[in-house]
């Protein structure tokens, strides 16, 4: 038992592996060491609170229990068995309390606040104080989605050490020192980080709240929904607050080997889309000044009518933002009913990558991490990137090139599956992740492949099926319905829809529906419906009008992924996967992957434009104000080095320009980007060329 | 300007180990003795040549006292207050100061020549109160000392 150890806490004998905290070896024990500052997930203990303070025999003064690991034979006495430990735990809470206003009737924590509770349990009852408490201006804007308040601040550093050791953008600092001690930004600007409505969970009192959650609900009038994130490829586990039917906040619902509990901002802080101005409710139908609303039954006549006259050629381009069972059921009545095979799936990912399936969380356990993506990894699926950074600072080498010798410790990420499948049997890596660009392209595939196998039509489309917002904004699916008689569009937004399609039918949030998800590691995931959505179910109506054409479609999710799941994931049920899916195990490797062409880099004077699709962009981000912020469509990243030779430093304003045309962007250096390039978002002004010019 | 700052930087930042923020603290007071203060687009500056954010260039500034974030007159006035001093009367000698220059601690005179303000303690508790007057000590500084002290100056 030399890799265990045995200790006394409050006379209870306990045997942990070497190297366990006193907080988590007491919970072992069944005893709670009461923390503020201690996080485990944001690195070493800091013992800012002293909220933990133990007595251990054999030391003069009490000690902060986060601190320490437990020892042989130690013996430590937690308020309940010490009173020296009480009175300490005591005088801690009077002193965090000192300058800590009494406004949790009015605080968004109060209820579900940890200084609250513990005050309770552990704190005076009283308050020796006479004099009047520091105040501060309340609250400040931390940036539009979070609100600072100084005065409630009891500096546990737990999100400044976020800041600094999580998601490393080192944005978010204490200022000043000791009592005079205060959480901030550089110059006040707003904390703009991928990852920063993380902090407001993190907090342990009011300090930093939701300024889409304030005096919006109270802990014991909201309803929570456990469900998964729906707008990337990781598949965030998260929780729905709902009160009266509407969603109010979401927050993350650790699952630790997908997101260990952290979500990104897109995650967080969009759910207002559900209410967006230009939300489809009802059928449309385009007339002459418009769409005008239509009656479901007229609605489902139109559908049929359309799709009639389609026939077999008939294609449907898929967004990958639908469940699976939806795009199940679009495919049997497309493929079954009129034997309509023409799909545009946002993904395709060769089965060989199977093989190199694993948890999200091992990312962190590499020893070399190769990333062959031309998005940040952080764009496209943000929580991979902080498995990345953590990896890095437990060493990790991070390489960016395709190496040349063989690397069976290397962890492969690339947004490339064709080109992954083949270099992860290449380089004989332990793993490889394919980022997918869509949240559940990998299941809306399987879905669709599940629903039937006859091929495509030769024919032109005459009819073409818009699945989604995304869909409808991709260019190549727009060129596509464009030549077609008729387009049918499935959709949340109407904007979306405008000029594109003759019937419109309408569609519902990820947050509105029960159904599954297959994210990037292959992981088969359940979303829960947290509210009701504005309008029908597609199951439902696609059910009806399959009907119509002799199919049968369940329009009930769990019935739709028995079907799926008989047919491609091995029968395991809904209540299987549960509310943390497990991971099915690896496929064994298989025949060998062609080696893909090589992609041919154009040069020429000047720097390299390279395009990419920010996190915050796209129909469900462009419907959420409080984001706007965020959006990095003014700004173009340079390399390190190029911005030196121009003398550009990080946020100065410079001019980009191509034969004639220019523009003012915001200089960001991205220490990633290859030297001789630039980014600039999809999003950015068109006109410029693939190579540019940029000064000062 | 800028790229002298840059470079002289980066010398300093050879000689610590990489991947660290020892460079920090001396790469702020080059910053200062250039600029006289650390403005935000001076931080900017550290920053860029360290490969840090702003941000924990301004959360290490304002940690220390000797690092200024206002622009500073021409002589620095610092009266140490901490638990010896006061006990000398480091009140009452900061108070002397505050009359005679027209402003509080932490703030310049009004013909911005004289900087006054209050600083931890300077090491001196034998000889208080101390008064650092462009960095050099005066000892044993008492309220009625302040006048000559700020004459000297002007």
């Amino acid at each position: 038992m030399t890799d265990h150890v045995t200790l006394t806490i409050d006379e209870r004998t306990v045997t942990v592996p070497k190297g366990t905290g006193l907080v988590e070896t007491a919970q072992a024990a069944g005893i709670e060491i009461p923390v503020f500052c201690y996080e485990p997930r944001l690195g070493p203990p800091v013992g800012a609170c002293r909220m933990c303070l133990v007595e251990i025999e054999g030391m003069p003064k009490l000690q902060a229990g986060c601190t320490l690991t437990a020892q042989e034979g130690m013996v430590v006495r937690t308020a309940r068995t010490s009173p020296l430990a009480s009175e300490g735990q005591n005088s801690t809470l009077e002193f965090i309390l000192v300058n800590h206003p009494l406004d949790c009737p009015v605080c968004d924590k109060g209820g579900e606040c940890p200084l609250q509770d513990l005050t309770f349990r552990y704190g005076p009852g009283n308050t020796r104080m006479t004099f009047d408490k520091r105040t501060q201006e309340k609250p400040i804007p931390l940036s539009p989605t979070i609100a600072l308040d100084r005065e409630r601040c009891i500096l546990c550093y737990r999100c400044t050490r976020f800041s600094e050791s999580v998601s490393e953008d080192n944005d978010l600092v204490p200022l000043n020192r000791g009592a005079n001690t205060v959480i901030g930004t550089f110059e006040d600007q707003p904390y703009r980080s991928r990852f920063s409505g993380n902090v407001v969970e993190l907090c342990p009192v009011g300090a930093l709240t939701s300024t889409q959650y304030r005096f919006e609900a109270r802990p014991w009038d909201i309803q929570e929904s456990p469900s998964v994130c729906g707008l990337c490829p990781v598949g965030c586990n998260i929780s729905a607050t709902t009160r009266e039917g509407k969603v109010k906040r979401i927050q993350s619902r650790n699952h630790p080997q997908i997101d260990e509990g952290w979500l990104c901002d897109k995650g967080r802080f969009t759910y207002g889309h559900l209410t967006a101005a230009d939300r489809i409710k009802t059928p449309l139908l385009k007339g002459e000044a418009g769409f005008e609303p239509l009656e479901w039954d007229d609605a489902l006549d139109q559908a049929e009518t359309l799709l009639r006259a389609g026939g077999d050629t008939v294609v449907t381009a898929f967004s990958g933002t639908e469940s699976t069972e939806q795009a199940y059921a679009l495919g049997r009545l497309l493929r079954a009913g009129l034997g309509a095979n023409g799909a545009v799936l946002p993904e395709e990912i060769p089965t060989a990558l199977d093989a190199y399936r694993a948890p999200l969380s091992s990312i962190r356990d590499a020893t070399t991490i190769v990333i062959l993506t031309r998005d940040l990894v952080a764009d496209r699926a943000p929580i991979v990137d902080l498995w990345v950074k953590a990896a890095r600072r437990n060493g990790a080498t991070i390489l960016t090139e395709i190496p040349e010798e063989k690397l069976e410790d290397a962890v492969l990420i690339s947004d490339n599956a064709a080109h992954a499948a083949w270099l992860a049997q290449d380089i004989d890596a332990k793993s490889a992740f394919y980022l997918p660009r869509t949240p559940n392209g990998r299941g809306v595939a399987d879905a669709w492949s599940a629903a039937g196998d006859g091929e495509a039509s030769n024919e032109e489309p005459r009819v073409v099926i818009v699945s989604g917002d995304d869909a409808a904004a991709d260019p190549a699916v727009r060129a596509l319905a464009a030549g077609a008689d008729f387009v049918i569009g499935i959709g949340l937004f109407q904007e979306s829809f405008e000029g594109l399609a003759d019937l419109v039918l309408p569609a519902t949030s990820y947050l509105e529906r029960d159904g599954t998800t297959v994210n990037l590691e292959g992981r088969v995931q359940r979303q829960r419906r947290a509210v009701i959505a504005p309008c029908p179910d597609e199951l439902a109506w696609i059910s009806k009008l399959a009907e119509r054409f002799e199919v049968e479609v369940s329009p009930h999710a769990s019935l739709a992924f028995e079907e799926i799941s008989g047919r491609i994931y091995g029968g395991v049920s809904f209540a299987e996967i549960g509310e943390q899916a497990p991971l099915p195990p690896a496929a064994e490797k298989g025949a060998p992957v062609p080696a893909p062409k090589p992609v041919q880099v154009p040069v020429a004077d000047g720097l390299r434009v390279i395009r990419y699709r920010p996190l915050f962009s796209g129909p469900v981000v462009d419907r959420v104000p409080e984001v706007e912020f965020q959006k990095a469509d003014h700004e173009v990243g340079m390399n390190p080095a190029d911005a030196r030779e121009r003398g550009v430093i990080d946020g100065d304003m410079v001019t980009v320009n191509s034969r004639g045309n220019f523009h003012r962007f915001k200089a960001r250096i991205v220490r990633d980007l290859p030297a001789g390039t630039v980014r600039l978002s999809t999003y950015a002004e068109g006109d410029l060329t693939e190579f540019v010019a940029v000064r000062k | 300007m800028g790229v002298a700052l840059f470079e002289k930087i980066q010398e300093i930042r050879a000689i610590y180990p990489e991947g660290t923020q020892s460079a920090l603290l001396p790469a702020l007071r080059l910053a200062q003795e250039e600029y006289g203060w650390l403005s935000p687009d001076a931080l900017r500056e550290v920053a860029d040549a360290l490969d840090v954010t702003p941000a924990v260039c301004k959360s290490v500034a304002s940690f220390y006292d000797q690092f200024h974030l206002e622009p500073v007159g021409e002589h620095l006035v610092e009266v140490c207050t901490n638990v010896s001093c006061a006990l000398y009367g480091a009140q009452q000698v900061l108070e002397a100061f505050q009359d005679e220059l027209g402003c509080r601690a932490g703030e310049t005179s009004d013909d911005g020549k004289v900087t006054l303000s209050t600083i931890e303690c300077l090491g001196g508790c034998g000889w208080g109160t101390i008064v650092a007057v462009d960095h050099h000590y005066r000892t044993g500084v008492k309220p009625e000392d302040a006048a000559a002290i700020v004459k000297e100056l002007s």
